[in-house]
């Protein structure tokens, strides 16, 4: 039995896994290519979080949240990145934290003003309400829904990378900016774009998470907290490290639950500070 | 030394506006909450305030004098809180309410009594009417005491099946109480425990824990933690389909709040624990109501209720005592019965806990339910306390 138990965490911590993916993935996009801190990526999963209790109570519906989620962090994104992030680029990582930590607060203020300190309920569609069977234990239909979304969001993103000439910018200005730019590539819209698709990821990641955490205005910096391991673990920058780091930590995270509960929390740290030992830049990165 | 025409009528002004200072100041009396405005509890600090607020703008005096109440932001630290009332009572303050969680309630008793204060605080540690009661101190809620023997007892009664428990429990200080509590209830009632998964007060993902206590087979799962923590357990276990064949019992709830961040959906055949429900018809509940729902156009939730009963609880003891005075208002609250938010309550004199009712709920269905926020039905209220002796309280 203890085996059987082990190896549903296992597949539980996958689960849990493709969300730590959706919501890091954003953020080591956008570090790979500018360099850039943002203490404000969490600020984005929260805006996402909060439009689609927001949608759905308007509604009653979610599935509009779905689309009004990651429009909305990505508009957020955006406005922030026009307005005042891309005024900091030059600057050094300690003015890009004060900045975007100060965007954190401001955000979470704001959530607590327009609605309220306590958290809220936002319901699971209908269609996606009940639980589904694997041997002899249950899984609810929801989050199964959510792996299978991110293991899409996974592929579209591998394929816009890998295949189409704004993922080859992309990835050639992770390596050098400079030599991009001098190939007559707009720098400046590419991060412009990197932040908007970087927003929108971490918006969706708000939005399908609301229904199964629920939402309340503080929960933008503990996700800001699991996306930085996740990069950390994965190699900053890297976009299949983000979805290895998310995984590993999903999966370390569940089966400690059971063998040693207490520790599952500390264990996402362990499982860091043991691949940091092992591989300084981590799993996919390069030194 | 020279002194100037404008200094010399600054001065003599001065002179003449200082006994008209002291006069206003006869007419008042300064009272300071102690919340967490900021900082880990900023969600639970922000509407226990404003429960306090409410009450003193409808109490508007307290033994004739009028209520400057002032809140002091102690950003979820007990050191800081300790600081911020050391700075108020330098300056003469001495009546302090409110807590935002136990550590600071604790830590603040013993400031406020060592500088000649009273302070009424709503922890739910039972330290706190407990081994570190003291002279100075008054708690309004149960504690993890009372939540544990009012909410289960009845629970077991109720369900005489339900003979395998397993619990998922915060690892702090009152989260152990909690599990401390059920323990004993359990081996009381001879029935088995199959074990205990601990999370850490940093948790939100809880399938893991969740798994664990599907695979153990209980008839009952106990949540033992608080806040949100509470919200996200229940939430991710319904999820998981527990429900269908596992009894979910949550010992300390704070009702209507987390009823509302759950959905009728989730709480539908839940049992809870809570120290206060909106419903309850009773002369102080009606009042409190009323000024809630003219205030936020709501209903009153447990935090609202908590603010407003520590202030209460200062109002009725100095308006008995008739005096401001520490030692008067301290004797006048001993004893003290009141029609308060949960119906008749009196402080103990013993140990300064208010003796209140604590219920057992069960959440309703959606089609069962009158309006929107008629989430849950009591099945029981009970006064479960420890005895002073039992609670190793020794008044200091």
């Amino acid at each position: 039995m203890q085996g059987q138990v082990v190896l549903f965490q296992i597949l539980n911590g996958v689960g849990i896994g493709m969300i730590y993916f959706l919501l890091s993935v954003g953020l080591t996009m956008i570090f790979g290519l500018m360099r850039f801190v943002n203490f404000a990526h969490g600020t984005l999963y929260l805006v996402g979080a909060y439009t689609a209790f927001s949608v759905s109570l308007l509604t009653g519906s979610m599935w509009w949240a779905l689309a009004f989620g990651p429009l909305a962090a990505a508009g957020v994104a955006l406005i922030s990145e026009r307005l005042i992030l891309r005024h900091t680029y030059d600057m050094p990582h300690e003015a890009q934290i004060l900045v975007t930590f100060a965007l954190a607060l401001i955000f979470q203020e704001s959530i607590v003003l327009i609605f309220d300190p306590l958290a809220k309920n936002v319901p699971v569609p209908s269609l996606l309400s009940g639980i589904v069977f694997i041997g002899p234990f249950v899984y609810p239909a929801y989050r199964l829904a959510v792996v299978c979304a991110a293991a899409v969001i996974a592929v579209l993103l591998w394929f816009v990378l890998e295949r189409t000439r704004f993922g080859a910018a992309l990835r050639a200005g992770s390596e050098s900016t400079e030599m991009v730019s001098l190939l007559g590539i707009n720098v400046q819209q590419v991060f412009m774009v990197a932040f908007l698709v970087g927003g929108a990821l971490a918006g969706f990641a708000g939005t399908l998470s609301a229904p199964l955490r629920g939402v309340e205005p503080f929960m933008g910096s503990e996700a800001l907290g699991v996306a930085f391991v996740v990069v950390v673990v994965g190699g900053i920058g890297s976009y299949t490290g983000a979805l290895l780091g998310g995984l590993l930590i999903g999966i370390v995270q569940s089966v400690a639950s059971s063998l040693w509960p207490e520790g599952a929390r500390l264990m996402i740290y362990g499982a860091m500070a043991l691949v940091l030992l092992v591989r300084p830049a981590g799993l996919m990165g390069r030194s | 030394m020279d002194i100037s025409r404008r200094t010399a009528l600054l001065g003599g002004a001065s002179l003449l506006a200082s006994p008209m200072i002291a006069r206003a100041q006869a007419n008042k009396v300064d009272v300071v909450g102690v919340y967490s405005l900021s900082g880990t509890f900023a969600n639970v600090g922000d509407l226990l305030n404003k429960g306090t607020v409410m009450a003193f703008e409808h109490y508007k005096t307290a033994a004739g004098k009028q209520i400057n109440y002032t809140l002091l932001d102690d950003q979820g630290d007990a050191g800081r809180a300790v600081r911020r009332v050391q700075e108020a009572m330098g300056q003469g303050v001495r009546h302090v309410v409110g807590c935002t969680n136990s550590a600071i309630a604790l830590a603040v008793a013993k400031e406020v009594q060592a500088r000649g204060g009273i302070y009424i605080h709503m922890a739910g540690a039972d330290e706190a009417t407990g081994s570190q009661c003291n002279k100075a101190s008054f708690r309004w809620p149960g504690a993890s005491y009372t939540a544990i023997r009012a909410t289960l007892e009845p629970f077991i009664q109720a369900n005489p099946n339900a003979k395998r428990w397993y619990s998922i429990t915060g690892q702090y200080v009152f989260g152990e109480s909690l599990l401390t509590n059920a323990r004993a209830v359990i081996q009381e009632k001879g029935l088995t425990n199959l074990g205990n998964s601990y999370h850490s007060l940093g948790e939100r993902e809880y399938s893991g824990y969740i798994t664990a206590a599907m695979a153990a087979n209980p008839d009952v799962l106990a949540v033992l933690n608080f806040g949100n923590q509470t919200v996200d357990v229940v939430r991710q276990a319904v999820s998981f389909g527990l429900k269908r064949n596992v009894k979910i019992v949550v010992p300390w709830c704070t009702g209507l709040d987390q009823y509302q961040a759950w959905g009728s959906d989730i709480v539908d055949g839940v049992y809870f624990g809570v120290n206060y429900w909106h419903g309850v018809d009773g002369p102080g509940n009606r009042v409190l109501s009323e000024v809630v729902r003219a205030k936020t156009n709501g209903a009153t939730n447990y935090l609202q209720a908590c603010g407003w009963a520590v202030a209460q609880m200062f109002v009725e003891g100095a308006n008995k005592a008739g005096s401001l005075d520490i030692s008067d208002i301290t004797k006048a609250m001993e004893g003290l019965t009141y029609e308060g938010p949960t119906g008749t309550e009196t402080v103990r004199a013993e140990d300064h806990q208010v003796i209140k009712n604590y219920y057992l709920m069960r959440g309703k269905a959606r089609s069962a339910m009158r309006d929107a926020d008629d989430f849950a039905e009591i099945l029981q209220a009970t006064k479960a306390f420890l005895s002073p002796d039992q609670a190793g309280c020794k008044m200091g």
